[in-house]
């Protein structure tokens, strides 16, 4: 469906300097800054995926997505969307896309939603009866008929992204790009534009990219990820692979009683652990924490250096275990950590395809 | 006290410099367009001079007409920087309330502001514009230079021209609490301007009439009266008068200012907008 | 065919909903109508008081020289009422990132921005632009017939096409400067040299109207048709071939820019 090939995107700029001072320099200078924002991506997406594409802010996330819906032209590369590249057939494209942008909206501001829908369906040449259709199964999936006639100027924001994505789908398109559908809004309103775009992706297989910076949308939503930092592609895999890739650290947290203090557990546990161990455990390995409030110890480790039920036994023996937890990393902060470029420079690339 | 005043408000005049650097490219243009005026006119008075047969239009001999439409250029890039749309911005967008907040007077903030405009357009480009007139009337037209007494008279006059421009600017960018369109209106303005101040063409020309009105209204207080000092067209008490005629705006506007500033943030405490 | 069938519709429906917001505010729309009236009046007046002093201005009589001008209005006012949208483009739209919209949309992009909007406050120079032609023909100063009166219209539209073309040409400037207001200011403003004869201009301003910036063509020339001072083709039609050829290279150049697009953000 979607034929990304080595697409890259340079911007230039003129040079600015700070201060009264450099304003004045400014006036004299002609001298120009490259920025690569999107540096050499190629994937594939098949018909029917929900892909999240995540990266920091000013990764490069948005101008590939603008790349892709015919909004800016690759430096180098191209992409095919559906066989159409959209910087050589624009119009083409156009008609057979949806796009949602979370800070913006497509509507017509001053009028009532049902007018500027009447409007998308002239623009798009929706016929009578596939409107029809197409209206009453928003309608069931969105809500809509709520505000249907109020301006759109007067919508929450929950109702005018739900109206936004609603707009997008009127013609029923192949692709649906979300750029941050879920910004700003409350929980509820999260789960209910979540479960649309499921619903749509299910019924029409829509295949839906979207971005964002919210862990959930993916978790809920997405199969597979792709991650870009500074316009590169640094991950692209399921989930489930990132996840056993860079999120192997596993935290246990005991609620004890007699505790003997952090140095003597941590003695003990060494000890117990690289008996008849060939490669012995180091000590900066196990993070150890006890919140004597809670009697609660906490040790964290990676799971692929040693093993959770070899922790568990030998804490058995040192301490009285009242309750455990097995925790496992948290997406949300894998994904930090790839934002705070802790992984990306040294991690593998292209887990899945 | 003095030295308070400055420590306030000089940061804002600075701020407004350094963002005219930054939109240089666009200053230029503007002054292109405007300069585009100064050819229109120049040329349109060169032809209704030939066509008239007469020395003088208006109390103005050929030479002397091209010295105003010059000089009504310079003046009207010194003094007018406009303050109406950041003030109807303000109100409609309800920041208003907010500068209430705020340890500084807003209209002399916004004032201060647009002394940083005037001082970059006092350089760029009237010194250039004046030095150029001058040149060419010694050179060209065979006149003499101006003398330093007027000029220093001219100064002192567009200092007046400038507090009375924004000060009626003020008034009008509070308008805005009335209307959305500041765009149309604005537009109006600016045209009452051009032909009330003696931009378009010089008081003279209009009917005794219509002179006898505009006396009693600040607009030519702001272009006319500096051109006509730096023509030499006063004599000292004349002078004296006008100038002290510009004064009186300058204080009526204020306090005329102080009046509608005062109505309307009342009216913005009661409803609480 | 087809396709021009689909734009029409797409035209009507489009500014319909247009028409539709702009009543709900009558105040602005007269407040706008009174500005424009306003400009163009002062215009008129200026003349009156420049007559009041010269029997001609180069051989043009008082008579003359307002038809010049409610002739210029015209085809200014027509293109005011359909195209105003083009400044925004030149302003903000290219700074914003708001010209993202269009290019989402499988829809002509020239035609999407003129279909956004119409501007009403054109009124105020359609409106002084027909007084003053009206008031020139009871004057006698006119020769009408149902040719002169075919031209009349062809020379109205061709004007009106050579204020888009210029329009569009400097709004494209933004797709590499950003915001390219400041130029389309610059180049707009050249219309005012076209309001009074071109003869009072040196020679290099007169060119630069009559065939850089042609707004020479809009107004003044033609008009010298209708007075009966020159033949059709020589006014007339030149109009027409350099409305042609100038909304050509601006359209094509338009087009070239909005592919040069890069969006906000960055």
């Amino acid at each position: 469906m979607i034929e990304v090939k080595s697409i890259s995107k340079e911007f230039i700029s003129p040079k600015k300097y700070p201060g009264l001072k450099g304003a004045v320099k400014g006036l004299f200078s002609t001298e120009k800054v490259k920025k690569l924002a999107v540096d050499d991506i190629s994937f594939s997406i098949a018909d029917g995926e929900i892909v999240g594409y995540i990266g920091s802010n000013g990764a490069g996330k948005s101008t590939t997505i603008k790349m892709m819906t015919g909004i800016l032209r690759p430096t180098r590369g191209e992409c095919l969307i559906d066989g159409i590249n959209p910087a050589t057939d624009r119009m083409a494209n156009a008609a057979r896309i949806g796009v949602v942008f979370g800070q913006r909206t497509q509507l017509w501001w001053d009028l009532p939603l049902s007018e500027s829908y009447t409007i998308l369906k002239e623009i798009y040449n929706v016929s009578d009866e596939d409107y029809k259709k197409q209206l009453a199964f928003l309608n069931e999936t969105l809500g809509l008929e709520e505000f249907f006639d109020k301006t759109v100027r007067t919508l929450s924001l929950g109702q005018r992204m739900r109206a936004d994505l609603g707009a997008a789908l009127i013609h029923n398109p192949k692709v649906l790009y979300l750029d941050e559908p879920t910004i700003g809004l409350d929980l509820v309103v999260k789960d209910k534009i979540r479960e649309a775009i499921h619903e749509i992706n299910q019924k029409y297989k829509t295949t839906v990219i979207l971005t964002t910076h919210d862990i959930e949308d993916i978790e809920k939503l997405c199969s597979r990820i792709i991650v870009i930092d500074k316009g590169r592609k640094i991950y692209d895999g399921t989930l489930a692979d990132l996840k056993e890739t860079y999120g192997t650290t596993r935290k246990i947290s005991i609620k004890t009683e007699d505790f003997p203090g952090i140095g003597k557990v941590r003695a003990a546990l060494s000890s117990s652990l690289n008996n008849g161990n060939k490669e012995p455990v180091g000590d900066n390995e196990l993070e150890l924490n006890f919140n004597p409030d809670e009697s609660r110890l906490e040790i964290s480790f990676d799971k692929n250096h040693v093993e959770v039920s070899d922790v568990i036994s030998s804490l058995i023996r040192i301490i009285t275990v009242k309750d455990i937890k097995i925790q496992e990393t948290e997406l949300a902060s894998i994904v930090k950590d790839i934002y705070n470029h802790n992984l990306g420079a040294n991690g593998p690339e292209g887990g899945g395809r | 006290m003095i030295r308070h005043f400055m420590h306030t408000y000089l940061p804002f005049a600075s701020n407004e410099l350094k963002r005219n650097l930054a939109y240089k490219g666009a200053f230029y243009l503007f002054i292109v367009c405007d300069l585009m005026e100064v050819f229109i006119s120049y040329y349109l008075w060169m032809a209704i001079y030939q066509s008239s047969g007469k020395g003088t239009l208006g109390g103005l001999s050929k030479n002397e007409m091209v010295v105003y439409v010059i000089m009504v250029f310079i003046t009207s890039t010194i003094i007018m920087q406009s303050i109406s749309r950041t003030v109807s911005r303000d109100v409609v967008k309800g920041n208003i309330a907010m500068t209430l907040i705020k340890p500084v007077d807003y209209r002399i903030s916004l004032i201060s502001g647009q002394v940083g405009n005037l001082i970059y357009h006092f350089i760029v480009p009237s010194l250039f514009v004046w030095i150029f007139l001058e040149v060419y009337k010694v050179t060209v037209l065979g006149e003499p230079l101006v003398s330093p007494g007027r000029a220093a008279l001219y100064l002192i006059s567009i200092c007046l021209s400038f507090l009375i421009y924004v000060l009626f600017d003020f008034c009008f960018g509070m308008v805005a609490f009335f209307t959305t369109y500041i765009f149309g209106l604005s537009m109006a303005k600016e045209v009452l301007l051009s032909f009330l101040t003696g931009r378009l063409i010089p008081i003279s020309f209009f009917p005794e009439a219509f002179r006898k009105v505009f006396e009693y209204l600040p607009f030519e207080s702001m272009v006319y009266s500096p051109v006509m000092i730096y023509l030499g067209k006063y004599s000292v008490r004349e002078t004296l008068f006008v100038i002290g005629r510009q004064a009186a705006w300058v204080i009526i506007l204020y306090l005329l200012g102080s009046f509608i500033w005062k109505k309307v943030t009342n009216r913005l405490i009661v409803l609480g907008g | 065919m087809k396709r021009i069938k689909r734009y029409l519709r797409l035209y009507r429906v489009l500014v319909s909903q247009f028409i539709k917001t702009i009543m709900q505010s009558k105040v602005d729309f007269f407040i706008g109508l009174l500005g424009f009236f306003m400009t163009q009046a002062a215009g008129i007046a200026f003349l009156y008081l420049v007559f009041e002093q010269i029997p001609d201005l180069h051989g043009w009589s008082f008579s003359q020289l307002l038809f010049i001008y409610g002739f210029a209005q015209i085809p200014r006012g027509i293109d005011h009422l359909f195209t105003d949208n083009i400044w925004l483009v030149a302003w903000w739209m290219v700074i914003d990132g708001d010209f993202d919209r269009y290019l989402l949309r499988p829809m002509n992009l020239f035609f999407q921005v003129i279909s956004e909007k119409l501007q009403p406050d054109a009124l105020g120079e359609l409106l002084v632009g027909t007084i003053l032609i009206c008031v020139s023909a009871s004057n006698g100063i006119l020769t009408i017939d149902a040719v002169h009166i075919l031209l009349f219209l062809v020379s109205v539209i061709a004007g009106a096409f050579i204020y888009t073309s210029i329009k569009l040409f400097f709004s494209t400037i933004a797709f590499w400067v950003k915001s390219s207001g400041p130029f389309l200011q610059v180049a707009y403003n050249m219309a005012e040299f076209a309001k009074y004869p071109t003869e009072i201009y040196g020679k290099a301003i007169r060119f630069l109207i009559t065939w850089v910036i042609p707004f020479g063509f809009v107004a003044y020339l033609p008009a010298g048709y209708f007075i009966g001072q020159h033949s059709a083709l020589s006014t007339i039609g030149v109009e027409c071939v350099i409305a042609v050829v100038f909304f050509v290279i601006a359209y094509r150049f338009f087009i070239y820019g909005s592919k040069c697009y890069e969006s906000a953000g960055n």
